[in-house]
């Protein structure tokens, strides 16, 4: 079991990444919450869970990502309707001008409109800052399956939001 | 084009992603380690078959129903394999035991009318088979007999 000091450095390492993943693929921070959770007890009941790993941020998103799709599925079509209705939980920072404030509301929805593959890998080439190697290494698919990937929700989130992303380049 | 999507992609990296709060940071770490620590010595406390149990259910918890279906499917299997295992002994029981004299008196009554119908007193031997005797392959052969 690591100690205590080695736990909080895990967590100031990476918890803020893996909560941002975590937010972005079950939009809910209780859950997010609950997950975190979930992973740093795995960590410390199983000691030799990180020994010999050399990407730990890689390794722990794919803890991350598999606890989250466990949760995922066991939420069930019902909850997953109800959440389709409910309103979106944006991944994103409020920010002070309107227009920006726009942006991110319709950026979080086109990331919400996106199959949860294609918004995973976004997510971690976008804001985790990962490249596709260590993307691939965390999910466990081919790099050529992450790039494509990502290729596709780019194209998607810019065809969503040109009209909007035009107008803001246009006033600037 | 590239340019363009390089910059949408640079507009959408700069967007900031929202911060973990900062409270969850001593929640998570507290549950984590007091989590960790009585679940451990909940381990070396327990009894090895509690331990048995416990892995059990929790390999069985999650769709209780559908292992139920199957332990049934089993039980049924089980009890139609076992009724076709007695079912041998019976029949040989059966066979086992000596027809009584009447039956055996009825059965020879019957070979009889049944050979006088045909019309011999013996049943009949099988036909023979011809002899094979092998003929000349050869006309040069057929000459020399001639």
């Amino acid at each position: 079991m690591p100690g205590k000091p080695e736990l909080e450095r895990l967590y100031d390492e990476h918890a803020q990444a893996l909560f941002a993943f975590l937010l972005n693929l079950t939009r809910n921070e209780a859950d997010t919450r609950d997950l975190l959770q979930e992973i740093f007890v795995k960590i410390v009941r199983d000691q030799k869970l990180l020994s010999g790993i050399r990407e730990e941020r890689a390794f722990l998103i794919r803890l991350a990502h598999n606890a989250a799709v466990d949760l995922i599925r066991r939420r069930g079509t019902r909850e997953r309707v109800k959440e389709n209705l409910a309103e979106i939980i944006s991944p994103f920072a409020s920010a002070d001008d309107p227009d920006e404030q726009v942006f991110r509301d319709e950026l979080a929805a086109a990331l919400a409109e996106l199959p949860e593959e294609q918004r995973t890998v976004a997510q971690l080439k976008l804001w985790g800052g990962l490249t596709f190697e260590e993307i691939a290494a965390a999910l466990e698919i081919p790099p050529n399956t992450a790039a494509s990937r990502y290729r596709y929700a780019l194209d998607k989130m810019r065809g969503r939001l040109r009209p909007l992303y035009e107008e803001m380049k246009k006033a600037e | 084009m590239n340019d363009e999507i390089e910059q949408f992609e640079r507009r959408l990296q700069a967007q900031p992603v929202k911060k973990i709060p900062a409270g969850w940071r001593t929640e998570i770490l507290t549950a984590a380690m007091s989590q960790a620590s009585s679940a451990g010595s909940r381990v070396q406390e327990l009894p090895w078959h509690s331990i048995v149990v416990a892995r059990l259910s929790s390999i069985f918890w999650p769709h209780p129903k559908a292992w139920a279906g199957l332990a049934a499917v089993w039980v049924c299997i089980l009890l139609l394999n076992f009724s076709n295992h007695e079912r041998p002994h019976f029949i040989a029981e059966k066979t086992s035991s000596a027809p009584p004299p009447e039956m055996v008196a009825e059965l020879k009554q019957q070979r009889l009318m049944f050979a006088e119908l045909i019309g011999a007193t013996e049943p009949r031997v099988a036909g023979r088979q011809k002899n094979y005797s092998p003929k000349p392959q050869s006309k040069r052969m057929e000459i020399f007999t001639v």
